[in-house]
């Protein structure tokens, strides 16, 4: 037996591929060294020995038996032909190589070379990319933004689940078509068109925005606001567009409905102000016109009496006069406070407008069988406010601080007097404290903060956006309406109002 | 019994409502008294005096509702004309249905005030009167003896002097005394009227 020439050994070192060459009793004549790092065996070790060690399964138990086969008949299953094969490491580890087999010409007996080619690596390159394009889809459709891809022409390539989601459709009823007709809105297609043209010719790598409506398959239309950005080939050639997309339909909508409770509630506040002032001012109206209406009508009897009491009629006359002033001061009231609708703020003192309250809430009071007090620092600093909108504030603090004493009292006689207080007080830094303080049950810690919240409300009737209206108004005053514990008891509602600073003109 | 002078009693916080009724009542000739709360009316206010209450709704301490209220309770009989700043509804369903006379809105015309007054006074008048009369056939009843009471019960629901006498197991000439004494007491001239008697007296408790 005589193996190969050592200028053939040469060679074989020369290659990456691992070659071993057999003789026609399947001996091994030759093991080159990649051969050696392939299977774990040194050349020295593995020349000699049945080359059916290298192998696995079938292969190895009718190895030799093809092999005789072979010699015999001329028939062959592999020669000339590479196949994948799997083999056998020293450790007894399998793994799969690409294996070609040639006889070398002018051998007799015939010798054999396998060139044994291993596709560890490619595989695990191929296998590296096919979880990289599975980890690319996940990406894709993992993204809460809908992303969609499409070509020059505005043909989808591409879209993520997301994207289907909001469809309602399956990929293959994106994919391939066009997506300006097939996926937007008809009113937003114009819109949609100029966006995607307007990304195709942009040399800008930056994303760009737009809007649009997209339909669904069911034809609901969603707002989505889109990124765009111009897809390029290596020659920086624009290829197509990349979309990514966020659904804001939801989103806009709940801004829509915040809106829309913004505007009801600023118009029920004014409607439910005027409306309580409106039962308010009825009532005290009424009483001046009623005593004007019974003294003029006894006075006109007691003129038809055959010997009138003169003085009496008198009395009676200036008590007319009276109660038509008294009307009139209600009346000029009410129109200090109508007809400053949208004045500008201007620094004013809060004591008097807070006496002014005394006055438009005695009726209130009246009600209650209580009484409001004031307990005011004298002097205050200027503080630049809305005089209507702070007494309306003050108004409706001081109304539920009756309402709710006459949850306690409920007005008895020999029951509390429902006392309400509004005071003013310097802060350290010198702004005014105004609070309006009563002695009723309080608040639980749990409503404390709840009480702002429109709609909220614990009375039967309450409209529930006193309160909400009340810290709105004093929001806007660049302050805080707030509730603190009254001492001993009772709640405290009280804000801080800057004090004025004169600035030089 | 002596009759006591008809009062208009007018209860309202406001001073000037107050006094202007007064002054327009007197003007009309009638005789009225203010107060300017409901307890203060309450303190001083006798059952006995005839007249007509001119209440304020809304007030202070103790509404126009709750005196009349307290009123009921202490079986006070006086008629009650509400009157109200607001056109409140609920209220003078209220009102009307714990059995006020009338209920006015302030400002009212003096006509109308004094029309619904002059009404209440006429019904306080009749009630005071019938009330007196029923008053005085349970008198007469109280003066009656055991057997003479059961001899009227027997003969108001129609029963001969025969039943009677059966049913009390007494001679028919025995119920025929007792029947006797009973038209003398009670001031019967009849039968019929004997039970008038008793009706008026079933009807007003």
């Amino acid at each position: 037996m005589s193996g190969p020439t050592t200028d053939v050994l040469a060679l074989l070192e020369a290659t990456f591929d691992a070659v071993v060459i057999m003789d026609d009793r399947g001996r091994i004549l030759a093991f080159n060294s990649a051969a050696e790092e392939m299977f774990g065996y040194r050349a020295a070790d593995a020349l000699g020995r049945n080359v059916s060690m290298l192998m696995t399964g079938a292969d190895r138990l009718a190895h030799d038996e093809h092999l005789l086969r072979y010699l015999a008949t001329g028939e062959s299953r592999v020669l000339g032909r590479g196949r994948d094969v799997r083999v056998r490491h020293r450790d007894g580890s399998e793994f799969p190589v690409f294996l070609t087999v040639a006889r070398i010409p002018r051998t007799d007996p015939p010798q054999f070379a396998g060139y044994l080619h291993d596709t560890t690596l490619r595989r695990k390159a191929l296998a590296t990319l096919e979880k990289e394009r599975q980890l690319n889809h996940l990406y894709l459709d993992l993204a809460q933004v809908m992303l969609v891809a499409t070509d020059r022409n505005g043909t989808v390539q591409l879209v993520n689940q997301r994207a289907g989601r909001v469809l309602r459709k399956q990929d293959g009823e994106i994919i391939g078509r066009s997506w300006i007709d097939t996926c937007v809105a008809p009113e937003d297609r114009p819109a949609a068109r100029t966006a995607f043209r307007n990304l195709l010719m942009s040399g800008s790598e930056e994303p760009q925005s737009c809007e649009y409506h997209v339909r669904a398959a069911d034809g609901e239309d969603r707002f989505v606001t889109w990124r765009g950005v111009a897809l390029r080939d290596g020659e920086n050639v624009t290829t197509g567009v990349m979309l990514s997309g966020e659904d804001i339909t939801d989103q806009r909508r709940a801004e829509m409905e915040a809106r829309g409770a913004q505007e009801r509630m600023n118009s029920v506040s004014r409607l439910a102000t005027m409306g309580e002032m409106a039962a308010g001012i009825s009532h005290e109206l009424n009483q001046p016109l009623a005593a004007i209406a019974n003294y003029a009508q006894a006075c006109a009897r007691l003129l038809r009496l055959p010997d009138p009491d003169l003085p009496e009629i008198t009395g009676a006359l200036e008590q007319i006069a009276n109660q038509a002033l008294r009307a009139g001061e209600i009346i000029r009231r009410i129109r200090s406070l109508v007809r400053n609708e949208d004045v500008r703020r201007e620094p004013l003192d809060i004591n008097g407008l807070i006496r002014e309250v005394q006055g438009l809430l005695a009726t209130d009071a009246r009600v209650h069988d209580g009484r409001l007090d004031l307990d005011l620092h004298e002097p205050t600093p200027p503080v630049t406010v809305d005089k209507v909108q702070i007494q309306q504030v003050l108004m409706n603090l001081v109304h539920n601080a009756f309402e709710a004493q006459g949850n306690i009292h409920s007005g008895t006689p020999g029951g509390e007097p429902a006392d309400v207080r509004i005071a003013t007080r310097l802060t350290d830094g010198g702004d005014v404290e105004v609070s309006v303080n009563d002695h009723g049950p309080g608040l639980a810690a749990e409503l404390e903060q709840k009480i702002f919240e429109p709609f909220f409300t614990t009375k039967p009737t309450g409209t529930g956006l006193g309160l909400a209206i009340s810290r709105s108004i004093i929001k806007a005053h660049a302050s805080r309406l707030d509730y603190r514990a009254n001492e001993p008891r009772g709640a405290c509602f009280y804000f801080v109002l800057p004090a004025h600073v004169e600035t030089p003109t | 019994m002596k009759e006591l002078p008809q009062t208009v009693f007018v209860v309202d916080d406001d001073d000037a409502v107050r006094n202007s009724l007064k002054l327009l009542l007197k003007s009309a000739g009638l005789h009225a008294e203010v107060f300017g709360s409901a307890p203060e009316f309450m303190s001083k206010y006798d059952a006995a005096q005839p007249g007509v209450l001119v209440l304020d709704v809304r007030m202070p301490g103790m509404s126009g509702l709750e005196l009349q209220h307290e009123l009921n309770l202490r079986g006070a009989a006086i008629p009650v004309i509400f009157i109200t700043g607001h056109g409140d509804i609920p209220m003078a369903v209220e009102a009307m249905q714990h059995g006020a006379f009338d209920f006015l809105q302030k400002p009212f015309r003096d006509q109308d005030l004094l029309d619904r007054v002059q009404r209440a006074l006429t019904r306080d008048t009749e009630y005071r009167a019938k009330l007196r009369h029923t008053d005085r056939i349970r008198e007469r009843l109280a003066s009656l003896s055991p057997r003479e009471r059961e001899v009227l019960e027997l003969v108001t629901q129609g029963k001969a002097n025969k039943m009677v006498a059966g049913d009390l197991g007494v001679s028919q000439r025995t119920v025929e005394i007792h029947r006797a004494h009973v038209m003398q007491k009670m001031e019967a001239g009849s039968l019929a009227e004997l039970v008038r008697m008793m009706m008026a007296i079933a009807r007003q408790p």
